[in-house]
């Protein structure tokens, strides 16, 4: 059965229990309702050159102000239009925390279906290598990385992000392995010829399946919100607007108390889009394991 | 019991170690001058090549890892180009504060957390649960850096009452006169607001690992044991369903510490509460690295500390522990 067959056919039977959940339904909608302002964020710059989220400048404003017909939201401190700058923090958000949860995923569910499959001394090296990752505090540890570094830019933080998410995945996944490993299919496997590399593509992995797509879900909103708090703190890329560069924005140029139409929406989407990861999935998780549900 | 803990202690200094050799290596690994890292840009060439000479900068990598672990141990962190004082003092200057700000945290969201999550756990399926479930949520995934700032418009701002940051009135210190409470209230009134916020965050995540800690309890055979032998309700949700549905949760929390240091970083920035999360950010700002190394180091040190405790806490809970 072909991955995309396999895929089709799964998400028609749990969408039934999906469906279920009324939080992971919450979730979902909100996720469309950003995907879909995500989507829009290339078309103000193709209406007017004044539009653009980083150099675009409205040539009559040069100071901050509310929403206007001219600009639905506002303008920041030298005239731009806060609206495009949300789309395109939309944009980012999505890419960021998408790309973070996707390697970091990919890493642990590697490292958790190698340490779970051949024990011994490799499981136990990388396991006390995610130990110390696991003790890291991650926001600090980009912070002292972004000192040796001098500058940051977009992807330098993605991989940060995924190089300190990957240990709670590789311990469930490993967990997950270690249980599998003694089931009667892999003894079968082994019997009809089948190599190590090909019990854990073909047997194992497939498998786990479920449980890195729950863990991507939630290594999403992890993602964003550290994101959004280095280019906060000032540690983000300058050039790329971010809703968290947004906030920053406000926040160095002394909007913080002034501006309400500035401040609030940026924090508010960054705290819906991950409350909206968490919620869909909690709802996964649900789907998993069945022992979560409400008798 | 002793031997497990032991164990622990070793791993720790080990990772407190690898960290340390983690950061040592960050440094000087990096692109340009090893030297211009740790010596201040600032300096004339003569007395450059002299400090260069004092602190190895010329010796092989692994000599200069065992000279930069000897100082360390000796106190010598190096001299914050920031604030031209040893790194080691401004270090000792923030500890405290962030340690005060982060255990107060830390114990008031465990507790709240274990008290709520048995509670609506024992309720599922109520309104109660789904309400304060997904409160916990929100609180979860809200941009905390963000909260703060409007808590501050809110509670300082508008309605004044409470400071806008920083943790002491310096008229009230420098003045003298004040008797010793008045100076201990006028930090609790710094400190609320920060500590209200940073509390939320930890609270929230406490509360539904107790959650599901205690869900996966509640289906045991003793609890319909004890329910069976007519034991009152609260016996059986605390006595017996609570207090096991604590050990896995105790686990996941002293994992959740390093996330909640994360959090404390933000406060202590939003709050300008002087502690070593505020420092490590302007540290890197003001491209200080002795003191952002230092700081980093010390984050890093607090939470390792913070999970022996949970450790010892883990032991004096389950006597089942041998190692």
């Amino acid at each position: 059965m072909g991955i995309i067959e396999y895929a089709r056919t799964s998400i028609k039977e749990n969408w039934s229990l999906f469906r279920r959940s009324r939080m992971g339904l919450l979730g979902l909608a909100i996720l469309a309702f950003f995907a879909f302002l995500a989507l829009l964020a290339p078309i103000p710059r193709l209406i007017d050159d004044m539009y653009h989220p980083m150099v675009g400048v409205d040539p009559e404003i040069s100071y901050s102000t509310p929403p206007s017909l001219r600009h639905p939201m506002g303008t920041d401190f030298m005239g731009r239009d806060l609206l495009s700058q949300f789309l395109s923090g939309a944009q980012i958000a999505f890419a960021v925390g998408i790309t973070a949860a996707v390697i970091s995923v990919l890493i642990g569910t590697a490292i958790g279906l190698t340490s779970g499959y051949y024990g011994g001394k490799v499981d136990a090296l990388l396991m006390r290598l995610a130990d110390i990752v696991l003790v890291l505090p991650g926001l600090p540890f980009i912070i002292v990385i972004a000192a040796a570094l001098g500058k940051m830019s977009i992807w330098i933080i993605v991989l940060l992000i995924a190089l300190l998410g990957w240990p709670g995945v590789a311990r469930v996944i490993r967990a997950q392995t270690l249980s599998l490993r003694e089931r009667p299919f892999v003894e079968a496997a082994r019997v009809a010829g089948a190599g190590d590399r090909r019990i854990l593509l073909h047997h194992l992995a497939p498998n786990v399946l479920p449980l890195t797509f729950l863990y991507a879900a939630l290594g999403v909103s992890g993602a964003i919100l550290t994101e959004a708090s280095l280019s906060f703190i000032g540690l983000g890329d300058p050039s790329v607007v971010s809703w968290g560069m947004m906030l920053q924005w406000a926040f160095t140029t002394g909007h913080t108390f002034r501006a309400p139409y500035w401040i609030l929406p940026p924090g508010l989407a960054i705290s819906l889009l991950s409350l909206s990861f968490y919620l869909v999935g909690r709802a996964l998780e649900e789907i998993i394991n069945p022992r979560l549900r409400e008798p | 019991m002793y031997r497990y803990l032991l164990h622990r202690i070793l791993q720790i200094a080990i990772t407190m170690f690898l960290l340390i050799a983690m950061v040592f290596i960050l440094f000087r690994v990096m692109p340009g001058d090893p030297a211009s890292m740790v010596l201040d840009p600032k300096m004339p060439p003569e007395a450059k090549a002299l400090m260069k000479k004092q602190l190895g900068l010329d010796e092989p990598i692994y000599s200069q890892f065992i000279i930069y672990m000897k100082n360390l141990l000796h106190g010598d962190l190096g001299r914050s180009f920031y604030y031209g004082r040893p790194v080691y003092d401004v270090i000792m200057e923030r500890l405290p504060n962030t340690i005060l700000l982060f255990t107060s945290a830390t114990i008031i969201s465990w507790g709240l957390g274990y008290a709520l999550g048995k509670r609506i756990a024992w309720r599922r399926g109520t309104r109660f649960e789904h309400a304060l479930t997904f409160m916990g949520l929100l609180f979860y995934s809200v941009f905390l850096p963000w909260f703060g700032l409007i808590m501050i418009w809110i509670f300082s701002y508008r309605l004044g009452l409470f400071p806008l940051g920083g943790m002491i009135t310096p008229e009230l210190w420098t003045a003298g006169g004040a008797g010793i409470i008045a100076l201990v209230l006028d930090v609790l009134h710094h400190l609320a607001l920060p500590l209200f916020v940073l509390t939320l965050l930890s609270f929230a995540g406490a509360m539904l690992l107790m959650r599901s800690s205690m869900l996966e309890t509640l289906r045991e055979d003793y609890i319909l044991t004890a329910r069976a032998k007519g034991l009152s309700e609260k016996v059986v949700r605390d006595k017996h369903a609570a207090r096991n549905a604590l050990l896995p949760m105790v686990t996941a929390l002293a994992l959740s510490l390093s996330f909640s240091m994360s959090g404390g970083v933000l406060t202590e920035t939003v709050f300008s509460w002087p502690g070593l999360g505020k420092e490590i950010v302007s540290a890197t700002l003001n491209y200080d690295y002795p003191l952002a190394q230092a700081a980093f180091i010390f984050l890093a040190a607090i939470v390792l500390m913070a999970n022996l405790v949970a450790d010892i806490i883990y032991a004096y809970l389950d006597p089942r522990i041998r190692y």
